[in-house]
């Protein structure tokens, strides 16, 4: 056996996920001042999306059953779907709200979601096979990997760098990052509000449904409060990596995966189930030290 | 085409009122300067006309297309554009990128890259930072920025406030030079907020004079540089006679 690269491998999974996660919260706020708490159930619903809604204990698949090349377009588009019908109904009209309101109704969006999950599916957590073949180890460096945490790793830098080829090279992209910085100058210059925070809305959606099916492949498990976890974990690295600063929640995604394997892997046996709590007193110390985020953007302040 | 007509327009933030009652028109290829003490509602006019602040009562006409209610990103589809107090560049934006946020609205796709030179031609300093983040240029540099950004549009009404904010004296000539080159070139319509009456007068045009959210004046700038009534607005009737 071979544990740094095990570790190193987990470490990266690990991050791409909270990173991909982490994301999806950094796109929406940085066009329109809005955490999204309702992310975690766009990921939880993109999980139901692949079983045929029934609450028998037993999960038979529906969208699960087509093939890759099929099942992941399609779930990529429902999570698109689900956050720009969450942005026509809900956001769109609290445009001027404040970010506070904004905020706490993305919160009662999310428990709408989960108790509509809940009505459909029943709370208890059902276990499916999404994949299991990825879950068969594979040796690499003298480590026995998961295919599934390279795939995973593969999947981040994949839409890492899609999203930064976006960004910088479409008419859209350089819309939205305009937007994200100044939105009132950027209608100034005949930027439709609405058509880039819907960009940002799809794509947050998206990346929610990439997060789905990693989570599920990986765990084998449809809950309805699956999202919830992973939501907090991937606003904190929004917070760290400096809100609204994309490089920055990538960073942080990937920075928190990584102390996260550290620690279970380092810590003394009896304090390791207490992880989270070294974890998130890190979080506040670093905090306390950068408050603004590590990853701050650059002072945009116009100079005299 | 680019004839502006401001129809009883009234502004307020809450209850407090920025603008009461203000009536003008602008003729085409007009060069107006909006001068007044602070507070006098000039920033708020240029944001009622472009559609950052909505009106409370009154009517904006552009060629008798009534912009009340549209939202800015129309507006400025009607080919007017604002060059906002502060610059408001995109700082972490490179700056052909900030040049080239405006050019959504073109139809003429074909000219863009000619009309990119042309500005990189007036202003050689974006050219030769084009790459450059444009947070990093000097306030100077981050005008001209702004004044390009906004040309970029191909707008037929300029929207400029205080470009001499913060800039030195030197820098502030280049800059009204500039701005006066574009508007012979371009026969554009421009509307100047400034609050120095001394350099509306220099640069030339008419000057409408604000107090109070109000038209107190409108008339040559170079007359009104000599007149009380500047005092008058700056300072109160009664300060304005003791200065005498």
């Amino acid at each position: 056996m071979n544990a740094i690269p095990q570790l190193l491998f987990d470490a990266l999974s690990l991050g791409g996920i909270y990173a991909m996660a982490a994301l999806g919260i950094a796109l929406i706020f940085g066009v329109m001042k809005l955490v999204n708490f309702a992310h975690g159930e766009y990921i939880a619903f993109c999980v139901f999306a692949l079983i045929v809604p029934s609450t028998d204990a037993v999960a038979v698949m529906f969208l699960g059953k087509a093939p890759a090349i099929i099942l992941i377009p399609v779930l990529l588009l429902i999570g698109a779907a689900i956050a720009v019908a969450s942005e026509f109904f809900v956001f769109r009209h609290m445009r001027n709200a404040t970010p506070v309101a904004m905020m706490i109704s993305s919160f009662a969006l999310g428990f709408v979601i989960q108790n509509t999950l809940l009505l459909i599916y029943s709370s208890r957590p059902k276990a499916i096979s999404l994949w299991p073949e990825l879950n068969q180890p594979v040796s690499v460096a003298g480590a026995s990997i998961p295919l599934l945490q390279i795939i995973v790793i593969l999947t981040t830098l994949l839409v890492v760098v899609t999203l930064a080829l976006l960004l910088k090279r479409t008419r859209i992209g350089l819309e939205m990052r305009a937007a994200a910085e100044n939105f009132t100058m950027a209608r100034l210059l005949g930027v439709r509000a609405n058509a880039v925070i819907t960009g940002a809305f799809a794509l947050s959606g998206a990346l929610a449904a990439a997060v789905a099916l990693i989570m599920v492949t990986q765990t084998g498990v449809a809950d309805i409060r699956m999202g919830g976890q992973i939501m907090l974990v991937a606003f904190i690295a929004t917070v760290i990596g400096g809100l609204g600063s994309l490089p920055g929640a990538v960073a942080a995604g990937f920075l928190i995966g990584a102390v996260s394997v550290i620690l279970q892997g380092f810590l003394p046996l009896e304090v390791r189930p207490f992880r989270d709590a070294f974890l998130y007193t890190l979080v506040i110390i670093s905090l306390l030290l950068r408050p603004n985020g590590l990853f701050a953007p650059k002072s945009t302040k116009p100079r005299v | 085409m680019s004839k502006l007509g401001i129809f009883d327009v009234a502004v307020r933030y809450g209850k407090v009122p920025a603008l009461s009652d203000v009536t003008f028109t602008v003729e085409e290829g007009e060069r107006l300067f909006i001068s007044g003490p602070n507070g006098a509602g000039k920033s708020s006019l240029l944001k009622a006309i472009c559609g950052a602040v909505a009106t409370a009562h009154g009517r904006i006409e552009v060629d008798g297309v009534v912009l009340n209610g549209r939202t800015p990103e129309a507006i400025a589809r009607l080919g007017l554009t604002m060059v906002p107090e502060g610059r408001e560049i995109f700082g972490t934006l490179t700056v052909e990128e900030n040049l080239r946020v405006g050019t959504g609205i073109r139809r003429d796709k074909a000219v863009i890259e000619t009309d990119i030179d042309e500005i990189y031609q007036s202003f050689p300093i974006l050219k030769e930072r084009r790459n450059a983040n444009a947070g990093a240029l000097s306030g100077g540099q981050q005008q001209m920025l702004a004044i390009g950004r906004g040309l970029m549009t191909n707008p037929k009404l300029m929207l400029v406030d205080e470009p001499s904010l913060g800039l030195a004296p030197n820098i502030v000539d280049q800059v009204y030079e500039t701005l006066v080159n574009l508007q012979n070139d371009r026969g554009l319509t421009l509307i100047i907020v400034e609050q120095s009456s001394a350099r509306a007068a220099r640069v030339g045009g008419r000057m409408l004079l604000l107090r109070g959210g109000a038209v107190v004046g409108d008339g040559d700038a170079a007359k009104f540089a000599e007149s009380d009534l500047l005092k008058e607005a700056y300072f109160g009737q009664d300060q304005a006679e003791d200065a005498i």
